[in-house]
């Protein structure tokens, strides 16, 4: 795949056959379309062959979409993996974003233009990262490392990561979303710490307009609201990192932690990287340009030159 | 709900415990009493045996005995100085019986139960003193005894010769001097008579005065008077030496402090007597107390009891007053309960909803993906085909004007090729045979899916029953069908369900609530299936009714899980997960059709549940099973 091949390879994964046929026809004209009937078939053919792609579905006999794609991404981290699902419960969904780190979530039934832009989407970002990829992680990080910035209701919450994370690491705490802009202006941030709403309102518009204009800030979310259609938003428009509830354990917030700081150390220095975490457009169109929501995300988009420059 | 158990159970386990030490002192106190009562009767015998220690009757007798040893003493004396002064046989006899009867008597005091032997040491040494000392005093008497016939004999003898000696004298001394000397013969004949016969002579000098005065009127006489006064006076000498020996021996024999030693015999008895009453008396003291302290207990028992007695009054008092106002206080407690049991169950029929809400949201979840995969292919295969169709379209007008061309008398030859090429070209790149194929292949799919997503509906339908009326005669294997169909989607892959279906009449019962217990039980099971496993199912129909059986290869449970599972709110499942009412509707749906419920269960090898129904419902259970409002209004809504 190094090579450029003329085609890039899609590898669809699903126990029902006619969804395979289908996706065979949708797809045989622009991708060299590969299919397993099942994790464990998907995994052997993996094994053979590298692919750009993997589509899966999520309940399958034997082995879930999530446990494959787990797999898969040891086998073939550079594929994009996107699961195809028609019913998932929350613990799944959790679990393919921090273990599975997919690209999207799609649900059945799928919109055919939908279902192709996607993975279009993956294809290209598979190709451009190709090379970022196989060069591994780079060199070590230079200089101190970029502060926490945690974005949350709750005063106590950024006060208790910083003691788990220790001095080593800087936490700055935000409690509004206008807070949250004026630390990122000022301070170099690696990795925003969020809970999906703060003060009343969803964060997801902020992490999604974060991610288009600086990729390289990574988002992780820590709520205790946690709920599946926020967390599929949060995935497919604001390519979050990790996704982790309330109450904290120490051990999982720094391990989490430490490792979101080594992957904005990683998007910054290979900006190739960052097709592959590329997020949808919100369905809904943004609102008025007068609006303080419109004018925060204007002022997003201006951090980048200040982003820049620290990077 | 599940984490109460077994706070239950040890709160309950400790009042077991706790009775258990109650029990074992309630057992443990009228033995401790009897205990106490024993001991007290004892040291009351012990101090009563104590006072009883002197023996009056035996003092007395004792001092009896000593009285006697003293009176015998005395009389013995009476007795050996009677013999000093007669010769009466029978005196002696009399002191031979004294003698006797002072031997038992002494006996008395050395053996008997009434002897002072081995009282004390100093009864003893007294004892033993007083008796060498009477000892001592018989054998004085056995020699003066002895003696006494022959110094008696020869004392009378001396006492017959004096008045002869003394007449001789006389005789001797003239006429001249016979006045005189008469006189004082006369005197000294009654002197020593009297000297022989007095008991303690006092006349020695008298005698002797009488004889100067005879040896004053012998003075200067002759020879034979001289003589004649000699033996007058070796005569008067014998008579106070006999005398004299006599009196020594009796007042020898008198003189033995018997009296005195039995006195101090008395004395130390007495003391030891006086000492022993004094023990008693300290005794007698300490029983007074003892009986004061007994009375005060016994002062404190009675007013205790009289208390309890005063308190069970009280309280008799209390409750005759409470059942006075019994009445009052049931009609008002009526009220209470109807009024918390209306509450109860106002707020269970909305958690039998809201149980039936979530069970229908997780059932049409799984329906939805169920339904999604077939709607998903199939949609996209109408798109596919719907592009297709361009395709075609576009390769039928090609071949349309191509034919148009041929058949049209205006068009060269060479529009003709063209038009005969591009067509053929755009067969070419669309390879159309291939894709009419492929066309079919995706239309037979699609018609498979929307198969597939009607059969859904139809089941869900069937469940349902929403078309049906509540009750109805209904085929029990068709019920269990549905349910297997619903819950399809946490089946397949993972457990196999082996079916033995017998030939059911149909039964009269409420289908949509059956269903509801179907539904309920076979989830259950595939809950308890962790990984994959078995469901049998079995039905049979006899005479009186249905019997349906599911069992499962699943976990199992435990005997107190087993013994609570239908119990409202009981679960198993963690918090949020289950709200526990699921079994509980399924025995309240099974009982009101008149039917019986029962599971068995063996931890981690599976459970059975066994549904008996029966064919026709009577009068009361019929209203019953039409009256679920809850359950019914659940099952309208879905």
């Amino acid at each position: 795949m190094s090579q450029h091949p003329p085609k890039a390879r899609v590898l669809f994964v699903d126990d029902e056959p006619r969804v395979l046929t289908t996706m065979r026809m949708l797809f045989r004209n622009q991708y060299d379309v590969l299919t397993a009937d099942s994790g464990q078939a998907a995994l052997e053919l993996l094994k053979t062959q590298a692919v750009d792609v993997i589509v899966s579905d999520q309940r399958m006999p034997g082995m879930t979409g999530i446990e494959m794609l787990r797999a898969a991404r040891e086998l073939n981290p550079a594929a994009m993996r996107i699961l195809l699902t028609g019913y998932s419960d929350l613990n799944a969904i959790i679990g393919s974003i921090n273990e599975g780190e997919i690209f999207r979530f799609i649900n059945k039934p799928w919109s055919n233009d939908d279902l192709t832009a996607t993975v279009a989407r993956a294809v290209a970002a598979a190709r451009a990262s190709a090379a970022a990829a196989q060069a591994g992680d780079g060199s070590a990080p230079i200089g101190p490392p970029p502060g926490v910035l945690v974005l949350d209701d709750d005063p106590q919450v950024p006060a208790r990561i910083q003691t788990i994370l220790g001095a080593d690491f800087r936490v700055v705490a935000a409690r509004s979303m206008e807070e949250a802009v004026n630390l990122l202006e000022k301070e170099r941030i690696g990795v925003i710490i969020s809970d999906t709403r703060v003060a009343d309102s969803p964060v997801l518009g902020l992490i999604s307009t974060l991610k288009q204009h600086h990729p390289e800030l990574v988002s992780v979310i820590l709520t205790e609201r946690a709920d599946a259609g926020t967390a599929i938003e949060l995935i497919n428009q604001g390519q979050i990192y990790r996704f982790i509830t309330k109450p904290i354990h120490d051990s999982q917030c720094k391990i989490t932690v430490s490792s979101a700081l080594r992957q904005h150390h990683r998007l910054a220095q290979s900006p190739e990287l960052h097709q592959r975490y590329e997020v949808a457009a919100p369905k809904a169109q943004p609102a008025a340009a007068e609006s303080p929501q419109a004018k925060l995300m204007d002022r997003i988009r201006t951090l980048r030159t200040v982003v820049k420059r620290w990077v | 709900m599940s984490g109460s158990g077994p706070d239950i159970r040890s709160r309950h386990g400790g009042e077991i415990r706790d009775g258990g030490v109650r029990m074992t002192w309630r057992k443990m106190l009228p033995l401790f009493a009897a205990v106490l009562a024993v001991a007290a009767i004892g040291v009351l015998a012990f101090l009563v045996r104590k006072t009883q220690t002197v023996d009056n009757a035996l003092h007395l007798e004792r001092l009896k005995n000593i009285r006697t040893v003293d009176a015998l003493d005395v009389g013995l004396n009476r007795a050996v100085t009677q013999v000093g002064v007669s010769t009466m046989v029978n005196v002696a006899d009399k002191r031979a019986v004294t003698t006797a009867q002072l031997g038992n008597a002494l006996d008395a005091l050395e053996n008997g139960p009434a002897a002072l032997r081995g009282l004390s040491p100093e009864i003893d040494t007294a004892l033993d003193r007083f008796l060498d000392t009477i000892e001592s005093k018989f054998e004085l008497a056995f020699d003066f005894e002895a003696r006494n016939i022959l110094v008696n004999q020869r004392l009378i003898a001396g006492l017959d010769a004096v008045p002869v000696a003394a007449d001789e004298l006389v005789a001797r001394l003239g006429a001249d001097k016979a006045e005189p000397a008469r006189a004082l013969a006369t005197q000294l004949k009654t002197e020593v008579t009297t000297y022989g016969v007095v008991q303690t002579p006092v006349n020695e000098d008298n005698i002797r005065a009488l004889l100067e005065q005879f040896e004053a009127l012998a003075a200067g006489g002759p020879e034979a008077t001289q003589e004649a006064l000699h033996r007058l006076r070796a005569r008067v000498n014998d008579v106070i030496a006999d005398k004299n020996e006599l009196v020594r021996r009796i007042s020898d024999f008198l003189a033995r402090p018997t009296a005195e030693h039995l006195e101090e015999l008395e004395k130390a008895y007495m003391g030891w007597h006086g000492q022993q009453v004094a023990i008693a008396n300290e005794y007698r003291l300490l029983l007074a107390a003892y009986a004061a302290v007994l009375l005060l207990v016994l002062a404190w028992l009675g007013i205790r009891l009289r208390r309890s007695y005063r308190l069970l009054d009280r309280a008799n008092a209390e409750l005759a007053r409470a059942n006075e106002h019994l009445e009052e206080q049931v009609q008002a407690r009526t009220r209470d309960l109807s009024e918390t049991l209306k509450r109860l169950q106002e707020s269970q029929a909305q958690l039998i909803q809201s149980e039936k809400m979530a069970s229908l949201g997780q059932m049409v979840a799984g329906v939805a993906h169920e339904i999604n995969t077939p709607l998903g292919y199939a949609r996209s295969n109408a798109e596919i085909v719907r592009n297709a169709l361009a395709e075609i379209r576009g390769l039928v007008a090609a071949q349309t004007r191509a034919l148009q061309l041929m058949t049209s008398e205006n068009a060269s030859d060479e529009e003709v090729a063209q038009a005969l090429t591009a067509a053929h070209g755009i067969a070419e790149s669309i390879d159309a045979e291939q894709l009419t194929t492929e066309l079919d292949t995706l239309l037979a799919d699609a018609d498979h899916g929307l198969q597939q997503i009607a059969e859904l509906v139809a089941s869900l339908k069937d469940f349902s029953r929403v078309d049906r009326s509540r009750t109805d005669l209904f085929n029990v294997n068709d019920g269990i069908e549905s349910a297997l169909k619903i819950c399809h989607n946490q089946l397949k892959h993972r457990i196999e369900v082996i079916k033995a279906y017998g030939q059911l009449p149909p039964i009269e019962c409420s289908p949509s609530q059956l269903n509801q217990v179907f539904l309920n039980l076979i989830t259950n099971a595939a809950q308890a299936i962790a990984d994959t496993g078995r469901i049998y199912i079995h039905t049979a129909a006899d005479a009186e009714g249905v019997t349906i059986r599911i069992l499962d290869t699943g976990c199992g449970m435990t005997e107190e899980v087993r013994a609570r599972i239908f119990e409202p709110f009981f679960t198993t499942k963690p918090v949020g997960k289950g709200t526990g009412l699921g079994l509980s509707i399924v025995y309240r749906i099974v009982e009101d059709h008149g039917g019986r419920i029962e599971v068995r269960s063996a931890p981690g090898k599976g459970s059975e549940f066994k549904i008996r129904l029966p064919l026709r419902q009577n009068r009361a259970g019929t209203a019953a099973a039409a009256s679920g409002p809850a359950v019914d209004a659940a099952l309208a809504a879905a």
